[in-house]
């Protein structure tokens, strides 16, 4: 299977490198309302995506058999501050975390600071989890504050 | 408008968007996994650190298709480069170098410092525009829509700020 998940990474970081999601210039140009490039990318794949889910949770097994079942994400405070923190940081490297390691991919040097601080960032997270969960109201750690 | 990698046009957003839209669903249908990618950082991390949040069980039974997803996105992006015309170690940063400037430097600062805030964000928030923007909004979960809100509504405003009032 891991080679399975390799090509589909190949494939998405492929797309991402050559849309123009993975490229400061769009992710700018995004946030500036001067292109519709990635508001078209992200709105086709939702509106594909949403069908496509319905109808695998309907069908309710994978092409191998074996039931369905979605994580759902927790809702807390995490997410809008969460969030907002996320969008700074989103509107400064004009990368999102898939196209950190496509650039890192085609090349870009500066990418690789941008993943050294988001690690950086990630474990700062989990180091202070427990100082933090109250406020924000995050689950405890068994489920983490879900996948993605 | 070109891309910054060998000055390539993009393909159509429909074209990417459906591309997008059959590897999630691949995912999902083949392999019962939802598409995300920043807790991929906390895979990562957790090689390192010993903190107890990396070592719950989100992480450690996802690290087994997380890892060689990841690769794969390095992968893609160099086999773009390869057939686009060459993979070349690049500084090239687009508006940023006509606008902002700073140096080599100032550049690895500004993208560690936005990187703090990719990887604490979407760890506090439960996701990025992967796991939030596309396979929750596609899913209708509320978190997700707030999430994804929230990290276009600061990204719009950082960028502007940035571009339109401090640069």
């Amino acid at each position: 299977m891991a080679l399975f998940y390799l090509v589909l990474g190949v494939v998405f970081g492929f797309i991402l490198s050559r849309s123009g999601a993975a490229d400061y210039n769009y992710i700018q140009s995004m946030f500036l309302f001067t292109s519709f490039q990635l508001y078209g990318i992200i709105g086709t794949a939702v509106a594909l995506t949403a069908p496509g889910i319905w109808l695998i949770k309907r069908y309710g097994r994978t092409a191998l058999g074996k039931p369905i079942s979605i994580e759902l994400k927790p809702q807390h405070r995490g997410n809008v501050v969460g969030g907002a923190l996320f969008g700074i940081g989103w509107s400064m490297c004009g990368m999102c975390p898939g196209p950190i390691f496509v650039n890192i991919g085609e090349g870009k040097v500066y990418a690789v600071a941008a993943l050294a601080g988001a690690l950086a960032g990630a474990g700062l997270f989990g180091a202070i989890y427990t100082r933090v969960q109250g406020y924000f109201r995050l689950p405890r750690l068994a489920v983490g504050t879900g996948d993605g | 408008m070109p891309l910054i990698l060998h000055q390539l046009m993009p393909i159509h957003w429909a074209v990417a968007g459906a591309g997008i839209a059959a590897v999630t669903l691949a995912l999902l249908f083949i392999a019962n996994r939802r598409l995300g990618i920043s807790t991929g950082l906390e895979d990562v991390c957790s090689f390192v650190l010993p903190a107890p949040y990396f070592a719950r069980d989100a992480v450690r039974s996802a690290r087994q298709w997380r890892l060689p997803f990841i690769v794969g996105l390095v992968l893609g992006g160099f086999l773009s480069a390869v057939l686009g015309g060459g993979f070349a170690p690049t500084w090239d940063l687009g508006m940023f170098d006509q606008v902002i400037g700073f140096g080599h430097p100032g550049k690895l600062a500004w993208m560690f410092v936005g990187g703090l805030f990719i990887g604490f964000g979407t760890r506090l928030a439960g996701g990025c525009t992967s796991g939030h923007g596309i396979f929750g909004l596609s899913n209708f979960e509320f978190p997700s829509l707030v999430s994804t809100l929230s990290f276009m509504a600061a990204g719009v405003l950082t960028t502007q700020l940035v571009y339109r009032v401090i640069f």
